[in-house]
């Protein structure tokens, strides 16, 4: 079980400037929760994905709204929260055929699938207008 | 303060970008308009050297993914080398490493494409 307060929360304006920021952050939150390098590399990538879909889907790249973001740490893992308003996320269930992408000339539509590959867990719902994005990943059992 | 630089040369009809630095939804726009500018100039035998390369979002992925198609229709391709350990194990997370050509340097990926033209 993960606390119910936060270890962290920062909300940050809608702004693609800031993904490295976030990125950094959360390799850092993962890094002192004992992940190894390469979980907590990843686990940022995840965060950055998160973030860019709010940005683009649900904000459409307007830059001057609010994403929330909330760490929750214990000895097992890491769970993060995003929240957020806008256009509530629609995701396809089905999983990513790059060979059908390649042919439809897509450049997008990976970042769901990066998030799904990183995390244990990756959980969207949408509750009285406001968005939340909710990604576990567990320490990886040496 | 800048994360991302992009360069590029051309040498016999092959193209080589290398990308430097954190390649995210910020600043895939100068990756993508690099890739448009050798195609809008015929060039589309395209190496993408990424020895600089230390982070890559799926921003940068889909620019790649994008545009494979109308460069291999042209009988050309986009070839990866010198991709560090996180950056391909990225890549190989979405499926890439199946479909692209993965190779250990420039040097060996400008050979690759001399040999089949």
């Amino acid at each position: 079980m993960f606390p119910d307060k936060p270890e962290l929360t920062i909300t940050i304006p809608s702004k693609t400037e800031l993904l490295k920021m976030v990125v950094e952050l959360t390799k850092h939150i993962a890094t002192i929760n004992k992940f190894i390098p390469s979980d907590s590399q990843k686990i940022a990538l995840a965060v950055d994905e998160a973030i860019t879909n709010v940005i683009k889907h649900s904000y459409l790249w307007k830059k001057d709204k609010d994403i929330r973001l909330e760490y929750f740490t214990n000895e097992n893992g890491l769970k993060i929260k995003i929240i957020f308003k806008g256009i509530p996320p629609v995701l396809s269930k089905e999983g990513v055929d790059i060979n059908k992408y390649i042919k439809e000339k897509r450049k997008s539509g990976l970042g769901v699938e990066l998030m799904r590959k990183i995390m244990d867990s990756v959980e969207y719902k949408s509750v009285d207008n406001i968005n939340y994005c909710e990604m576990i990943k567990w320490k990886t059992k040496k | 303060m800048k994360h991302f630089y992009i360069r590029s040369k051309i040498d016999e009809q092959i193209a080589v970008i290398y990308p430097k630095g954190h390649l995210d939804a910020h600043n895939v726009e100068r990756f993508e308009k690099e890739i448009v500018k050798l195609l809008g100039n015929n060039i589309v035998r395209i190496v993408v050297n990424c020895k600089d390369l230390n982070y890559i979002s799926s921003a940068g992925m889909g620019i790649i993914m994008g545009y494979l198609d109308e460069i291999r229709e042209k009988r050309g391709d986009i070839k990866l080398c010198s991709v560090n350990d996180r950056v391909y194990e990225i890549f190989d997370l979405v499926g890439f490493t199946d479909i692209y050509d993965f190779v250990e340097n420039e040097v060996v990926a400008i050979n690759k494409f001399k040999n089949v033209s």
